[in-house]
């Protein structure tokens, strides 16, 4: 499998004071299902964004198919966006348009015809297991879980070639935890594309099939998903486990 | 003597770094206009927004400054028996200055402020990003069409607070002060030239311009979290309000020199 996206010597500090990715180099496969773990506050979000291009590194390179996308401006970064669909942790659904108009956006906004665009809206939102009562309601009126849905739906309206989760599980009870990690799958393999998501959650592993763990700015495990609870690895074997003892320092222990 | 000098350039340094940051700002909102043509219905929509949210408290301003003009002219004229020039005092105060000037205030007060924490509000919750990635241009949806709304509408709210101005100067001189009504019709009939309303109108244009540029810069910078577009929408307002002051008297220079 060739890599679909690669992070070479990535740095990254806010205010040139707080590293948050040091030299950190990461490789995506084209087709694979990764889960990127990491304490909470190790940056996981910003990786991802610095991934697409939503958040430039202070230092490196980000290749998209070859591509290196930290040269390119901000008017430049529209090819990029059709292969890279990303849905927001908390969704970022707009608060002033109704879930027809959020899904839709791109396409009304490009002037497409409403009634075929109404067509395309409903069959995404089945495919994410939404009814189409949902249509007309704003996203105050949606449950957590349904506005991430939504925000998912509106994401494959694009048809992208790769999908990327910030922390799609947040929130959730541990029902709707197994069902968007089941929707994410089903996703993957219908799309027949590559999904890159941050979980927390070990019921992750299930479906990931690469497993990318972030621990100071650096990427300090990558391995199968498949074997990980015989992983040896320290932090890992700490960190699935939620042992406070081990090679990662807890927030009251560090100095 | 050294920290006020350190200081001082400092402060210069930040304002050349915003300034600079502004036109940036402004050159990526002429490139999205240029790559394809702004949504007049969003044009228009905000213009409608901005123009019904303002009208009460620019009705009422205009009324009342009118009404305050009216009294001091006659105070201050009764001394030289020269009440008869009340009605051009208001005429010529309302469309030159007080329409223009005050009806930006408090469209940025009222509006600006609207606008700043609703794109403050968005950029926090990542809403902002997610239409980057949505392949949709930021300026030409959000920032583009608040300016040309606002830069539309202004004239015709500057307008309207003159002519309120002039209504509320006109009761005042002719049913409280028993000036002639003649008079006072006369009189502004006599002293106005047509460029006093272009002058007027000049102005609100440029202040419509500004005002909503700052709201939605202000904005589109915030970053953080709720008390972060608290502090944008007061920043949005005072530097509007200031902003408007000061090219007032540079555009009155300008305009007086024409």
């Amino acid at each position: 499998m060739k890599p679909i996206i690669e992070l070479k010597n990535i740095y990254k500090s806010f205010d040139g004071k707080k590293v948050i990715s040091n030299h950190l180099d990461l490789s995506i496969e084209e087709g694979s299902f990764t889960a990127i773990i990491g304490r909470s506050g190790e940056g996981k979000s910003v990786l991802l964004k610095q991934m697409i291009g939503l958040i430039k590194p202070d230092k490196g390179q980000v290749f998209i198919e070859g591509e290196d996308i930290t040269q390119l401006s901000e008017s430049e970064f529209d090819h990029i966006f059709e292969k890279c669909g990303y849905v927001f942790q908390f969704a970022a659904l707009l608060d002033s348009l109704n879930v027809f108009e959020n899904v839709g956006i791109t396409a009304l906004e490009a002037g497409e015809e409403p009634n075929k665009v109404r067509r395309e809206v409903a069959k995404k939102l089945k495919m994410v297991g939404l009814s189409t009562d949902v249509i007309s309601k704003y996203p105050s009126e949606l449950s957590g879980g349904m506005r991430k849905r939504v925000g998912l739906a509106r994401t494959l309206m694009r048809s992208p070639r790769i999908l990327i989760y910030d922390e799609p599980t947040t929130g959730l009870d541990p029902i709707s935890v197994r069902t968007t990690h089941e929707l994410m799958k089903k996703t993957h393999d219908e799309i027949k594309g590559t999904t890159i998501v941050i979980s927390h959650d070990p019921d992750i592993f299930n479906y990931a099939d690469t497993v990318a763990m972030l621990h100071e700015g650096k990427i300090i495990y990558t391995g199968p998903a498949k074997n990980i609870w015989k992983e040896k690895n320290p932090f890992i074997y700490q960190f699935i486990r939620g042992l406070s003892e081990g090679p990662i320092t807890l927030p009251s222990k560090e100095k | 003597m050294l920290g006020l000098v350190d200081s001082i350039g400092e402060s210069t340094l930040s304002l050349f770094n915003e300034l600079g940051k502004i036109a940036l700002f402004v050159r990526e909102m002429f490139i999205s206009v240029y790559k394809k043509f702004i949504d007049t219905s969003k044009c228009f929509y905000h213009m409608n927004y901005i123009g019904v949210d303002s009208l009460t408290v620019i009705i009422i301003t205009g009324l009342a400054v009118g009404s305050v003009l009216a009294w001091q002219s006659y105070i201050g004229l009764k001394r030289f028996e020269g009440t008869k020039f009340i009605g051009p005092i208001v005429f010529l105060s309302m469309v030159r200055e007080f329409g223009p000037v005050l009806s930006a205030i408090m469209v940025a007060g009222r509006s600006g402020s609207a606008m700043t924490a609703e794109i403050g509000t968005m950029q926090i919750s990542e809403q902002v990003d997610a239409l980057r990635t949505l392949g949709i241009d930021v300026h030409r949806y959000l920032t583009v069409p608040r300016i040309i709304g606002t830069t539309l509408v202004m004239p015709l709210l500057s307008l309207f607070c003159s002519l309120c101005g002039i209504i509320g100067g006109y009761i005042i001189a002719v049913s409280v002060l028993h000036s002639n009504h003649e008079v006072f019709l006369q009189e502004i009939r006599k002293s106005v030239e047509i460029f006093d309303i272009f002058s007027g109108l000049i102005k609100s244009v440029a202040f419509g311009f500004l005002l909503s540029l700052i709201a939605v810069y202000k904005g589109y910078t915030t970053r953080g979290g709720a008390r972060n577009v608290g502090i944008s929408t007061t920043e949005s307002v005072v530097t509007a309000s200031l902003t408007i002051l000061i090219s007032d008297y540079i555009l009155t220079s300008i305009l007086s020199g024409a």
